[in-house]
């Protein structure tokens, strides 16, 4: 059995064997209480959420302005929950042995992806069609015999494809670093883990061919996640936020808004891991090394989080033309001023200010206790963009001027339907996070088993140290 | 004449090295001796030849039909309604580079995932002989060649030092 937290979360098991039954036992033991409790709960806020979204489907898709917190939420997902994968990638691709115990953490985020495509449908409803003359990156314009060829549900089918461009290759992705795992629990496994595990992983054998197919796929789909997932926030926030907003142009939002979710990524991987140490059982695996390396690019990309932030702001205040100070009323200064103020302390001050502190920074609790604010943070951040930019009047209406915003909407509050909505659809990622961890092991066990043929302790003068090799 | 597969089963890197030279040695080609292992050990570990893969050639071509099909899309439909807008070139690059990039990037994609499975010879229709305790640790030394060379096979990897032999048509998969 394991004993005490080693080094870059190894434990003290010392063959691969070991690791192997132990990590295997603990995927495959009989779930406990604690499980089918978080299951319930998290299962009953994703009824909440369905109960929530027939109430605001009644209201029907003409009115915008009650489907801003809809989009709010979706937008949360795709910035927390799909950006988490992003945190197994980037270390593994620099061969950062830290993130052995947490790359799977991060990856089995990407099955949340499936689930964010169905939240994505109803948005496809609420957008208009390009002919409400808004101003967008298609050209389109009715009144001119040649660009009112262009389609005018461009929006539509390029976000579509691109968001579904995304969830596959994070489904590869998953399931080809997982293949080694599957071959391990259908050849140790009995019942229904191990009837999916022998459909998943039918071939696996271990050849050397095999795993460096294995390393090669890894790295491509990696890649391309990551390409993807910028790409899918571009086309997001730029036709279902900013384009709804007459006068607001601002060439930085959507590189502000990918930046944003490699920070609340690192943030949800963050209380993912704390989870599983604290009621998970993986105490011995996830320990102090991985906090301390997440919290350290967590408080990086913090500042990242002003420095984006602050070179738009600057050029729209700077610029003091009415439409530009029109959209910083509507998002920033007016109406929504709280939620703003709410996501510029959560997502900046708060980490600049804690995570200054070495003691903090290196513990468990306190990265854990950030990410947590930079997450609630990160929601009011969303509401602050998308729930103003679906209440600007005349979206759809082509007879409304799109140039300027003519007068600053009334800050609207979320209604029982909305509340229901948010949390169904937290508590529905969540709900299916906890599904998938009972098909995969959590914790990577071939490249946790890999770690051992790197890792020696030697005598060093009059103490040991542990001498960690790479792969080259 | 059927080929037939035989796996012998190692604790010891050192001595599946020297199972390796013994193969070898005895006449077995690279093709008819394969390692199996439940941990990824770096390429060469065991003196065997480090496998060639043409993955990456996927993702190039894929991206390259993707480039062309968003080039052709994008400068064809422009120069069928040609409208000079705002003193703008007619084959407006900006809005051009976002459908040539997304189609460069899902042409990228979907032949990368047609690769995955086109090289991991997906589905294999020959498994060869194989054994649960691989994933478990355990380092196989699987030959496959003509029915009448298994027993030499056999005979290689038990003096070379196999803890256990599995002959892969006694247990079927």
């Amino acid at each position: 059995m394991a004993s005490g937290n080693g080094a870059h979360g190894a434990l003290a098991l010392a063959t691969p064997a070991q690791v192997n039954r132990d990590l295997l036992e603990r995927h495959q033991r009989r779930t406990g209480d604690t499980y089918w409790r978080a299951m319930a709960l998290f299962g009953a806020l994703f009824v909440l959420g369905i109960i929530g979204f027939l109430m605001r489907l009644s209201d029907g898709f003409s009115d915008k302005a009650v489907w801003g917190y809809y989009a709010a939420v979706f937008a949360f997902i795709l910035t927390t929950a799909q950006a988490a994968p992003l945190v197994a990638i980037a270390p593994r691709i620099a061969k950062g042995h830290w993130r052995r115990p947490i790359s799977r953490a991060a990856e089995l985020w990407s099955v949340v992806g499936l689930f964010n495509l169905l939240l994505f449908i109803p948005l496809l409803w609420v957008l208009p069609s390009l002919e409400d003359t808004r101003r967008t990156l298609w050209f389109f314009d009715a009144q001119d015999p040649n660009f009112s060829q262009v389609p005018i549900f461009s929006p539509h089918i390029w976000a579509t494809l691109a968001l579904v461009g995304l969830v596959v290759t994070g489904f590869m992705l998953l399931w080809v670093s997982a293949l080694p795992d599957l071959a391990a629990v259908r050849d140790s496994a009995s019942g229904w883990r191990q009837r999916w595990a022998a459909r998943l992983a039918p071939n696996w054998q271990g050849t050397s061919q095999q795993w460096n197919f294995l390393y090669h796929r890894t790295g491509i789909l990696g890649a391309f996640y990551f390409i993807m997932l910028i790409f899918v926030h571009f086309l997001i926030s730029v036709d279902f936020a900013m384009a709804l907003v007459p006068g607001w142009i601002d060439a930085l939002f959507p590189i502000t808004h990918a930046a944003n979710s490699l920070q609340a990524g690192t943030a949800t991987l963050l209380l993912t891991m704390f989870c599983l140490r604290q009621f998970g059982g993986y105490k011995d695996y996830i320990g102090l090394d991985q906090f301390w390396a997440l919290g350290k690019l967590m408080f990086a990309l913090s500042l990242l989080w002003f420095w984006f932030w602050f070179s738009s702001f600057i050029v729209l205040w700077y610029g003091k033309k009415p439409s530009e100070q029109a959209a910083l009323q509507l998002m920033m200064v007016g109406p929504y001023l709280p939620a703003f103020m709410a996501a510029f302390v959560l997502n900046f001050l708060v980490p600049l200010f804690t995570m200054i502190w070495n003691p903090l920074r290196k513990s468990i609790w306190g990265p854990t206790l950030i990410a947590t604010s930079i997450l609630i943070g990160t929601l009011f951040d969303r509401i602050r963009i998308y729930v103003p930019a679906y209440s600007v009047p005349g979206i759809g209406n082509r007879f409304v001027e799109k140039h300027e915003l003519s007068e600053v909407p009334k800050s609207i509050l979320p209604d029982m339907a909305d509340i229901f909505m948010i949390v169904g659809a937290i508590g529905g990622a969540i709900f299916i996070y906890l599904l998938a961890s009972k098909v995969l092991p959590v914790i990577n066990v071939w490249e946790q088993k890999e770690m051992l043929l790197y890792r020696v302790h030697k005598p060093f003068h009059r103490i040991e140290v542990l001498v960690l090799g790479k792969r080259d | 004449m059927a080929l037939r597969s035989v796996l012998g089963l190692f604790t010891d890197e050192n001595v599946v090295a020297d199972a390796m030279d013994s193969l070898r040695a005895a006449g077995y080609t690279s093709s008819e001796y394969e390692l199996l292992t439940g941990v990824p050990y770096p390429e060469g570990t065991f003196g065997e030849e480090e496998p060639v893969h043409k993955l990456y050639r996927w993702p190039l071509v894929g991206a390259a039909c993707g480039f062309i099909v968003g080039l052709v899309l994008t400068t064809g439909t422009q120069l069928a309604y040609p409208l000079v807008t705002g003193g703008k070139p007619i084959l407006g690059i900006p809005p051009m580079a976002i459908i040539i990039y997304e189609g460069t990037m899902l042409g990228a994609i979907v032949f990368t995932v047609i690769g995955i499975i086109f090289e991991s010879r997906l589905p294999r229709l020959f498994m060869g002989a194989y054994d649960p305790r691989i994933t478990e640790g355990y380092i196989g030394v699987t030959v496959t060649a003509e029915e009448d060379r298994m027993g030499q096979a056999e005979r290689v990897l038990r003096e070379a030092g196999a803890e256990d032999i599995t002959r892969g048509w006694e247990t079927p998969r």
